[in-house]
């Protein structure tokens, strides 16, 4: 009986999933809450099997031989499934270009657990001084001895920036340690000790303060408290100009699990200065 | 159950005698995958025994101590609900005794017909790590019979599988276990 209901499940899972445009909303009708569940992109891992189309409805991974692996055809029809319906960023043209790149039959484009460039987005409460506080962990993947690991890449709390002002051109006139300086064992060195406010003025004028080490240090000192996570989202860059973000979409309908929540067409050049944002402590690896 | 989880063991490892491999093919990985559902399947059993109104109090600490013998040591099970999203954190053995001792007159735990297992990753120390996605359907009644509360709950496990070798009559055979880890409890729906 089982095997049945699955086959019928099956068929039209199959025909759900990979014209998910055109079946859209009608598949609840069927009255099993269970087809939701197979619809719902349950892991990341799962949507990048879906992505490149390496399972079939029933998460089942296809051979590399099954015709159906990779195929940029039906990977055309079931990519709209991918995209939250709901939003007008990802539901529009541009969604409609996006997937003729990646499917294109000359240069397709598949996802890899493995690819560098996607990056974890944490959104965490911390409690600073007793009071609560908002801090934003970014989180890559790096491989290390035998396999991989996720790690801290960068953090952005607000209270950080305020530390380093941009350099006032004006005020930087008179905030530096003149060329003799050493002849006199530095003795104008008091001025800048002083005067913490602008002690970065000292500094080379290639220095970018690393708040990631600010972030630990505050850590360690007890400084700033873990209280819990809020909010867990992917941001994937790997795909040639393209940007998109995934995130958890909790709803009792096909459209749900992780699904792409924003998409921006840009080029290579911004790509990498967006990039640094994420991996400011991972540069130069 | 817990016989045929340990044969499996043993046939998978008898598989690979004589490789010495650290690697697993395609084949190995869809015996490991059994394997591993085999264990989660284990533990929706024993959650279903142990939250049940009908089952001992002796008995019930019996499958306990079974349940907590599929997981790593140190496992957490992290739960959040839809009113509160904030990730409560409890020893295995701890989540399961407040599951016991839950306030309904009678339980019923169910489980969606529906597995997704991930693709085992290697950590940097060789121990490949998976995740298997279930999903549990939770109704409790009150003494009248009144359903008063239910949920359906998607439970994210870990799944450890690490290469072991044992000695058997004289001889080294290696063979792959499989441990439970951590475990993301996420309601989903009322």
């Amino acid at each position: 009986m089982f095997k049945i209901k699955k086959i019928i499940l099956g068929f039209a899972l199959l025909l759900t999933g990979f014209f998910a445009q055109s079946q859209s909303g009608s598949f609840n009708t069927m009255g099993d809450d269970e087809t939701v569940l197979y619809r719902m992109n349950k892991q990341v891992g799962q949507f990048v099997k879906r992505f490149n189309l390496e399972e079939d409805p029933f998460g089942k991974t296809l051979p590399v031989t099954d015709k159906k692996y990779h195929n940029n055809k039906l990977r055309k029809k079931m990519l709209p499934g991918l995209f939250d319906e709901y939003n007008p960023r990802t539901s529009g043209e541009l969604r409609k270009f996006f997937i003729d790149d990646v499917t294109s039959s000359k240069n397709p484009v598949f996802l890899n657990f493995h690819d560098k460039n996607w990056y974890a987005e944490l959104s965490v409460t911390f409690l600073a001084g007793g009071d609560e506080v908002n801090i934003i962990l970014y989180l890559t993947l790096e491989d290390e001895n035998l396999g991989s690991k996720w790690v801290i890449s960068n953090v952005y709390y607000s209270y950080f920036p305020s530390l380093f002002p941009k350099i006032d051109t004006n005020q930087s006139k008179n905030r530096f340690l003149h060329p003799q300086s050493h002849e006199l064992d530095f003795m104008n060195l008091h001025k800048a000790l002083e005067d913490p406010a602008h002690i970065e003025y000292y500094a080379s004028g290639s220095y970018q303060p690393d708040f990631l080490t600010l972030f630990f240090y505050q850590m360690k000192t007890g400084q700033l408290k873990f209280k819990e996570i809020n909010t867990v989202k992917f941001h994937f860059f790997q795909i040639p100009n393209w940007y998109f973000e995934l995130s958890w979409f909790n709803r009792n309908e096909n459209n749900s699990g992780w699904l792409i929540s924003n998409l921006k067409y840009i080029d290579e050049k911004q790509k990498s200065e967006l990039i640094k944002a994420y991996k400011l402590c991972a540069s130069g690896k | 159950m817990k016989k045929l989880s340990y044969l499996l063991i043993f046939v998978i490892g008898l598989g690979f005698t004589g490789f010495a491999q650290d690697d697993l093919s395609p084949e190995r990985k869809q015996a490991v995958d059994s394997l591993a559902m085999e264990k989660v399947r284990d533990l929706s059993k024993y959650i279903s025994i142990i939250g049940s109104k009908e089952t001992p109090w002796s008995e019930a600490n019996r499958v306990i101590d079974r349940a907590e013998e599929l997981f790593m040591q140190g496992s957490e099970i992290g739960v959040s609900s839809l009113v509160r999203p904030e990730v409560s954190y409890y020893g295995v053995r701890k989540y399961l005794e407040r599951l016991m001792r839950l306030n309904y007159s009678k339980v019923e735990i169910s489980w969606y017909n529906i597995e997704y297992v991930s693709d085992l990753q290697k950590q940097p120390d060789g121990t490949y790590v998976g995740v298997i996605t279930i999903f549990q359907k939770f109704k409790g009644y009150d003494k009248e019979g009144k359903l008063i509360y239910q949920d359906t709950t998607k439970k994210d496990i870990t799944v450890y599988v690490k290469r072991k070798e044992t000695q058997i009559g004289g001889r080294l055979i290696g063979f792959w276990d499989v441990l439970l880890g951590d475990i993301r409890v996420k309601e989903t729906s009322k």
